[in-house]
């Protein structure tokens, strides 16, 4: 008999209530479990309504339990880029796509560059052509040509 | 159909669709019964098991499935720490929609019949039992179950449960002897 001890109500975790009902606790952490379910009714209600569910061959379940649990989890290339861009996604083996998207974007900025570049000399050259009229020579552009022409012309 | 012994913990666990998808359906037949028996008695909805089954799997797979994580096969059967999980968010889940109270002349009468049964509560002095042999008294006289019930509980046959309920009736009954003669002497 166990005249000195006393009965510990202590919290029973999920995972204990679990391992007393399969019969897997040993006899002191059991002895806590059943201390804690003489204590409380619910608990020693769910025992018992567990313990006869799991003794029980189970009806199915309606299949939309299933469906609706089924969509809670995506698939894995859904789960980790659900917001890639096109461009990284035409580039899967670029870590995340991001080093191919700066890449990309510092292309682009020096073709503009260049471009604008280029435009800014033959709208400067259109401007010249404006104010000085019939006087300005275009120092390097389309009479070029002509120009070098002229030049070895002159030599030979 | 997959068994939920064959499920892959570790694949499971880091969210693999396809493992996910198996185990939603080994385990939808065990979630599903308990969410019923345990929503019993409020008069729920079949949307209302739905939902509560849903907030299941919901609670496994939140926050990068850390409640499944927290699962360790050593100590119990999958099936069996499901069940546990699955009565407790359906607990939770009747808690929050728990059903509006009817007043009280709404009710028939039949209804509102009760039983003339006075039922004392087994009152047992600390620490004179061990803790199996009060919860045997307490699920035998506070819950009325048979001895077939609880043997089925404690996993040990019927004769064990007999043997140890007269132990704990005779060792209470030297207790209360020994305390009335002193209390008659005093």
């Amino acid at each position: 008999m166990n005249t000195n001890r006393t009965l510990q109500t202590t919290p029973v975790t999920e995972m204990d209530l679990a391992a007393w009902l399969d019969g897997n606790l040993p006899e002191t952490a059991a002895a806590r479990v059943e201390a804690a379910m003489a204590a409380d009714p619910d608990l020693r209600n769910a025992a018992f309504e567990l313990a006869d569910i799991l003794g029980k061959p189970l009806p199915a379940a309606p299949p939309r339990m299933a469906v609706r649990a089924q969509a809670l989890v995506g698939f894995e290339v859904e789960r980790q880029a659900p917001r890639q861009s096109w461009l990284a996604s035409l580039f899967p083996s670029f870590i995340q796509g991001l080093a191919m998207q700066r890449g990309a974007m510092a292309g682009v900025a020096v073709m503009v560059a260049a471009v604008g570049f280029m435009m800014g000399g033959g709208l400067g050259e259109t401007y010249a052509h404006e104010r000085y009229g019939s006087n300005f020579v275009a120092p390097f552009g389309s009479d070029t040509t002509n120009d070098l022409n002229d030049l070895f012309s002159d030599i030979s | 159909m997959t068994d939920l012994n064959q499920i892959d913990l570790q694949a499971l666990s880091a969210g693999k669709k396809r493992v996910w998808d198996n185990f939603v359906v080994a385990s939808t037949p065990l979630i599903n019964s308990v969410i019923r028996r345990t929503l019993a008695s409020y008069r729920l909805s079949e949307d209302d098991v739905l939902d509560a089954a849903q907030d299941v799997y919901v609670r496994l797979c939140a926050n990068e499935f850390r409640l499944l994580k927290t699962y360790d096969p050593s100590r119990a059967s999958l099936a069996t720490w499901l069940a546990v999980v699955a009565r407790s968010a359906a607990v939770d889940y009747a808690r929050r929609r728990r059903q509006p109270t009817s007043a009280l002349d709404d009710v028939p009468e039949a209804a509102l019949a009760v039983e003339d049964k006075h039922v004392e509560k087994l009152k047992i002095p600390e620490g004179l039992l061990t803790e199996r042999q009060t919860l045997i008294l307490k699920c035998l006289y506070d819950e009325e179950r048979d001895v077939a019930e609880v043997a089925q509980l404690l996993k040990v046959d019927a004769q064990t449960i007999r043997s140890t309920h007269h132990k704990a009736l005779m060792r209470l009954r030297e207790h209360f002897q020994e305390e009335k003669p002193s209390k008659e002497g005093g």
